[in-house]
């Protein structure tokens, strides 16, 4: 006997017990959820139907239930979240005649899966440094759940992470509409799952993210640190990936990089596909302005692309931020805009390289590798603290062009032949080791912010 | 069910509840009060399936029970009594009575069995404040609200919070109302939103209260509660507009008015206003003249040129009136500052002085 059927032979013994008016206003909306194990999740359509059925119906429903079917003992009430039906926006009009609307935005994002539609792959530019996260993609929606599973996509803010990862959800969504699909912050999932725990609705709490045919889960680093939120996301993803359920992930690193993420959830999330969508190249920049341009009904010539592509540095975000700037500067004056606009603009938008102590790229460097931030200075030789201690000098030397004897004199006294020889290493090293670049990179990330 | 009490504390108590007990043609139970006497304790509840509230007596309980009775009879019936001051409520089951030394009535009663029970709101996320904050902040934005319930997240009034005040907003579209109340604690939610229909009865039951209000968020339901007063509403599960974005951060001209003079110069202007409540202001800074405009082809004309004190440049925008004037008396400042951000762009209303409180209107785009 299917849940629907069992409700409907539960109501219509329901109905000869109470009276007409309680049976229309209370069990009108109410459905049986799901089992879990010996406990019957019933939903109600409101916290009134929930306190009601808790005080004074649950024991002849109980009853009923346990008729049906004896290991049964309990049942839990879920309150239903459907939303009402919208009516169309112009119903609303009349009193408001000859009146413009205050330009709010429109909450875009769909209740139901949380996706935002303007996320779609048609406005998503391909270039070198994304074309194999995007084939990833495409080989995930071609078949969910059986390709790659999970998808684990990473890179730094601002690379273009949550529009690819919502892009499949809503593929997904328009070419087939039965599959159920969910997309959330790591932080959300956090929330809930602290919420149920408060509440002791765990059982609801599982049941919620396990009927999910794709989830998509991003900004998966703000798990570190969370025990219990990393526990309950193990099972959850062990559940949906043995019931052949895509699960798609996004960070800022790699998950071997994750500090404070359990071992079993990181060996987890690389068993299926992880990719790495790096900083845009330059062509990859020049193809991303000219279609961010085009949806602003712009068009800038080639000169001044080119010219923001190469100047602008750092993620898409500035890029676009430095475009919308443009646009605005363009139609304020209405005529084209010139390269000496462009860099007037530019000039003025430039954040100022930031002036960066030596003690903290020591401390964050030494911290980023769990080691004693006073071993970098001292005398000692051990394995674990040269590595450290050469990455800095490399830092210092690369990217903060302090010259080789100030490098030496900051870091305990070291002789300039130390530093040279420890940058060379690096360098040498960085050809070969591709984790070390990797590191690398997340290092630079930690000392930009 | 016996119990004897003050009329007027009782008549109270049903005054607060009263409002929320409606009809509803498939509970009939719905239009009554629930009266319980228990311990030393008289409950009064009221429920219309989207806000629920129950207030707590102490009265001399001879006889405990539960008993519902029609709302509106029995309000107009303790209404009028206004000579007695001590009355007895008993009940035999099918009626209640109600004695004083000089009147005896009964009254006929509905089904106490079918009465909801009101759901108790515990856990989540809790802050309290002043209750006349609470109805301050709510009254303060309360008629910018949409009514329709088309969109519900605007149909409703949105509880945020910044570093160190409850944020109060609310917009029906075309104009917006945002209240800061400060408060000693700030709370730890994201965002509430109650349906406008609930936050007037919000008003109603807690204006007048100089307790505290604390209150409690689960998931869809929000639980405020005073001395001896409960009440809570089913809240909107969505998300309100990013309202902060629209707001100007910079006006082509300004102009700065008392109040008085104002609203004594929008009376004049209702007179001619044509059926759309169209005004036209205009700014001449240069010549330092404020003017307002209104036209009706029937009615006639007028203009007023309002004292103020005018910066930026000469602009022209027309408004509605009664969208111009709600916001007034949400300021207590006696001088009203309006920045206009161009043709075509929101006006932003705030109160000389006061940081507290900020109004923003769409001009007409005719």
């Amino acid at each position: 006997m299917d849940y629907r059927q069992l409700w409907d032979s539960i109501l219509a013994e329901v109905e000869l017990a109470v009276s007409k008016p309680a049976f229309a206003t209370w069990f009108k909306d109410t459905h049986i959820v799901k089992r879990d194990e010996n406990t019957m999740i019933l939903s109600v359509p409101n916290a009134f139907a929930r306190d009601m059925f808790q005080a004074r119906y649950h024991a002849t429903i109980l009853k009923l239930l346990r008729e049906r079917d004896h290991t049964i003992h309990a049942i839990e009430y879920a309150i239903n979240r459907d939303e009402p039906k919208r009516r169309d926006a112009r119903d609303d009009k009349s009193q408001a005649a000859g009146m413009t609307s205050l330009p709010l935005p429109e909450t875009n994002v769909n209740k139901e899966d949380n996706l935002n539609p303007r996320y779609t792959f048609d406005t998503f530019v391909i270039g070198p440094f994304n074309e194999l996260a995007h084939a990833a993609a495409q080989a995930v929606i071609k078949s969910p759940g059986l390709m790659y599973n999970p998808l684990f996509i990473y890179g730094s803010t601002g690379h273009g992470k949550t529009h690819l990862i919502q892009a499949i959800g809503n593929h997904v969504k328009a070419t087939s509409p039965s599959k159920r699909v969910f997309y959330m912050t790591s932080e959300r999932f956090g929330q809930d799952c602290m919420n149920a725990l408060q509440n002791q609705k765990m059982s609801i709490f599982k049941e919620k993210y396990r009927k999910y045919d794709v989830l998509i889960m991003d900004d998966i680093q703000f798990f570190s640190e969370k025990q219990k939120f990393q526990e309950e996301l193990f099972h959850l993803f062990n559940t949906l990936y043995d019931n052949n359920k895509q699960v798609i992930f996004s960070s800022d690193k790699h998950p071997h990089f994750i500090q404070g993420l359990e071992d079993r959830l990181k060996s987890r999330m690389s068993a299926g596909m992880i990719i790495d969508i790096p900083q845009p190249d330059q062509e990859s920049r020049i193809a991303i302005l000219t279609a961010k341009a085009r949806t602003h009904g712009m068009v800038l010539s080639q000169e001044v692309i080119d010219y923001l592509a190469h100047t602008v540095v750092g993620n898409i975000r500035d890029l676009e931020g430095a475009l919308n700037t443009l646009i605005v500067h363009a139609q304020l004056k209405g005529r084209e805009i010139s390269v000496t606009d462009v860099r007037n603009l530019v000039k003025s938008n430039q954040k100022p390289k930031r002036a960066v102590a030596v003690k903290d790229i020591v401390k964050i460097i030494s911290e980023f590798y769990s080691v004693e931030e006073d071993s970098i200075y001292e005398k000692t030789r051990r394995k674990e603290v040269i590595k450290p201690r050469q990455i800095i000098m490399y830092i210092l030397r690369e990217d903060f062009n302090i010259s080789y004897p100030s490098i030496g004199e900051k870091l305990g006294g070291r002789d300039h032949t130390t530093v040279i020889h420890s940058c060379e290493k690096i360098k040498e090293d960085l050809k070969q080791d591709q984790l070390l670049g990797q590191e690398l990179s997340q290092i630079r990330n930690l000392l930009v912010v | 069910m016996k119990i004897e009490a003050i009329r007027e504390k009782i008549v109270e108590a049903i005054q607060r509840a009263e409002k929320v007990a409606q009809r509803n043609p498939t509970l009939p139970v719905l239009s009554g009060l629930s009266l319980e006497a228990l311990g030393a304790i008289l409950t009064v509840r009221a429920t219309n399936l989207d806000l629920g509230i129950s207030i707590h007596l102490p009265v001399k309980v001879l006889e405990e029970g539960h008993l519902v009775v029609p709302a509106q009879v029995f309000s107009s019936l303790l209404g009028s009594l206004t000579r007695e001051k001590n009355i007895t409520l008993s009940s035999d089951g099918q009626t209640l009575s109600l004695d004083t030394p000089s009147v005896h009535s009964k009254v006929m009663t509905l089904p106490p069995e079918e009465f909801p029970i009101i759901p108790e709101i515990g856990g989540g996320s809790n802050f309290s404040l002043p209750a006349k904050d609470l109805v301050q902040g709510l009254r303060a934005v309360i008629y910018a609200a949409a009514t329709g319930s088309v969109k519900p997240e605007l149909s409703s009034i949105c509880l945020l919070h910044d570093a160190e005040s409850l944020v109060f907003v609310a917009t029906d579209s075309f104009r917006l109302a945002e209240k800061k109340v400060k408060v000693k604690k700030i709370p730890n939610f994201t965002q509430i939103l109650i349906p406008q229909k609930n936050a007037v009865e919000i008003i109603r039951i807690l204006d007048g209260l100089d307790t505290d209000v604390s209150i409690t968020i689960e998931d869809n339901q929000i639980a405020l509660r005073s001395e001896n007063i409960y009440i809570t509403s089913r809240t909107i599960d969505g998300t309100f507009p990013d309202y902060k974005q629209i707001i100007p951060s910079v006006s082509v001209a300004k102009a700065i008015v008392l109040k008085q003079d104002l609203i004594t110069s929008l009376k004049t202007a209702l007179v001619f206003t044509d059926n759309f409540n169209q005004l036209k202001l205009s700014l001449a800074p240069k010549k330092n003249q404020f003017e307002i405009e209104s036209k009706n082809q029937n009615v006639g004309e007028n203009t007023y040129l309002v004292p103020a004190a005018l910066e930026g440049g000469e602009l022209a925008v027309s408004v509605n009136h009664r969208y111009l004037t709600d916001g007034f008396g949400s300021t207590p400042s006696d001088s009203l500052a309006l920045s206009f951000a161009g043709e075509g762009k929101p006006i932003l209303v705030e109160g000389v002085g006061d940081k507290s409180f900020r109004y923003l209107l769409m001009p007409m785009n005719r």
